[in-house]
């Protein structure tokens, strides 16, 4: 065998195996995809979006309850871990840039990048819902936010480092202080990138469930009260694609429909963000 | 020489991590309204001595600065110096051109404001009064409200000066201006440099002998971080007393 021939043979064998592994991923992406659309689809109405909840094995009813309170602790989630995670991240890549802390809390964020979601609702369970005795939309939307900030926090740093250094010294010899640096100019040069992560960041815990199955629990009535335990769209999938009830299930397709929607226009609206910002 | 000194540098020694010792007993004056350049090789320490006019150096941790600085009469090394306040006085222009991301107009903006300057129409005059300076004023007066991104590198490097200028400092600093700069654009660089010595005193960093030759009035060559000759630029050029000057001038070495 001539070494040409060798060398295509190995060629073709990388290639048909990672084409292989790239089609098996693909195919269960678009089978849970197309599955969710079929049934998410059939199962939209009116009703799922402005009914609450029918009493269990009666037919009819929505889920108003449960968008309302998704919307609720995700937006609360979002207010909490946005700053903490971008004031972190600024922290890390400016005043702490070069130190050690700066390594060690990046690195603590990783690994919290990678702690399973379970354990955060645990441990929120263990210090907000234990000593209050009940559960709440808050503990929920506290422990969406854990979840939030390392991934905020990480891209800010990644993208404040971005910025040259040499435009920071230019905004200080123009007689700026630090503060002013990084709010009007550093920020500015990253500001598309840390939107695109936030953005992402909102998308990764629209999806979460159990996070808030110890923490905002479930509710079968409409709430807008934080400090009681509130319905969510991933808990309500969870409970009603577990019960005995068609109509639960159909209700379940069509949340999950929804959820998938939501977070697959805030990935692609972050993927379009750094499309746009590279263009320029 | 009867030209009034604006800053005038007393056996300056500056040591950045506590131990390497990158400049050592500089002492010159930089005469006011006059262009002083800092010739030598890289790593001779001239870019280091720029720094310390604006104490850009006091950014990063570990850096010492023993000896003294006067500018007009006070010492700017001390420790009650207000830096933000020095800086404004003491402006600097950068190897790359450092636009900010913003519009041509807010880039000129933001010095201003620093300084407290809000009213509308008091930026507008000062920012056009700036670009006109910086002699970039027709190549964008119709585009003020798009991102100074789109700008040639020349141009940036013009409206980095526009931008310095506006603030009206005493001095600018030039740390090789043109490095990053195609022929052409350096050359309106230089222009400019001896334009606007009538205005400002100016301290420029460079490689290039042959720009220091033309843009300077006073030339300090450094080796080692060591100040081996001062004196002005025609004698440096021409008839230099240190047979070092003499050797890095004609480019035997450096």
């Amino acid at each position: 065998m001539t070494f040409e021939q060798k060398r295509k043979i190995e060629s073709v064998t990388a290639l048909s195996l990672s084409g292989l592994a790239a089609a098996v991923g693909l195919f269960w992406l678009v089978y849970i995809l197309t599955d969710v659309i079929i049934h998410g689809i059939g199962a939209l109405n009116l009703n799922l979006f402005f009914k609450d909840p029918a009493p269990a094995g009666v037919e009819g009813g929505g889920l108003r309850n449960a968008f309302v309170g998704q919307l609720m602790i995700t937006g609360a989630a979002t207010l909490i871990g946005v700053p903490v995670g971008v004031l972190g991240g600024t922290f890390l890549a400016e005043y702490a840039r070069g130190r050690k802390i700066a390594r060690v809390i990046s690195i603590l964020s990783d690994i919290m990048v990678s702690v399973p979601s379970i354990v955060v609702g645990a441990f929120i369970y263990a210090i907000i819902v234990r000593p209050l005795h009940h559960f709440s939309g808050w503990a929920g939307a506290v422990a969406l936010a854990i979840i939030m900030i390392p991934v905020v926090l990480r891209t800010t740093e990644d993208m404040l480092s971005l910025v040259p250094w040499t435009l920071r010294e230019a905004a200080f010899a123009l007689g700026a202080p630090y503060y002013k640096v990084i709010i009007q100019v550093v920020y500015r040069g990253a500001a598309t990138g840390i939107l695109t992560g936030i953005l992402l960041s909102i998308a990764r815990v629209a999806g979460e469930t159990a996070p808030l199955l110890f923490t905002s629990f479930n509710n079968n009535f409409h709430s807008t009260n934080m400090n009681g335990p509130m319905a969510s769209l991933t808990v309500t999938i969870f409970q009603y694609a577990m019960g005995p009830y068609k109509s639960w299930h159909a209700q379940a397709w069509g949340a999950s429909f929804i959820v998938t929607l939501f977070i697959l226009a805030l990935t692609i609206a972050g993927r379009l963000i750094i499309k746009w910002r590279y263009r320029r | 020489m009867t030209e009034a000194v604006e800053l005038e540098v007393k056996n300056l020694d500056f040591y950045y991590n506590g131990t390497n010792h990158a400049l050592r007993a500089i002492s010159l004056p930089i005469f006011r309204n006059k262009v002083t350049a800092l010739i030598g090789p890289s790593g001779c320490g001239k870019t280091t001595l720029l720094r310390c006019f604006n104490r850009m150096h006091d950014l990063y941790p570990n850096h010492r600065y023993e000896g003294e600085i006067q500018f007009q009469g006070k010492n700017i090394l001390g420790d009650n110096v207000d830096l933000i306040d020095l800086r404004s006085r003491i402006g600097m222009v950068f190897q790359k051109p450092t636009p900010f991301p913003m519009t041509i107009a807010e880039n000129i903006a933001y010095g201003l404001r620093l300084k407290g300057i809000r009213q509308r129409h008091d930026l507008t005059e000062r920012i056009e009064r700036a670009l006109k300076h910086a002699a970039l004023w027709e190549e964008v007066r119709d585009k003020l409200n798009s991102s100074a991104y789109d700008l040639s590198g020349g141009q940036q490097q013009r409206l980095v000066i526009a931008r310095a200028l506006a603030v009206e400092p005493e001095v600018l600093l030039f740390d090789e201006p043109t490095s990053a700069l195609d022929p052409i654009s350096t050359a309106k660089i230089e222009e400019l440099v001896v334009n606007l010595k009538k205005d400002v005193t100016i301290i420029i960093v460079t490689h290039n002998m042959q720009q220091a030759a033309r843009v300077s009035d006073m030339t300090g060559f450094l080796y080692m971080g060591e100040l081996i000759e001062f004196g002005t630029t025609e004698k440096i050029f021409t008839n230099p007393d240190k047979k070092q000057t003499d050797d890095y001038i004609t480019g035997r070495f450096g």
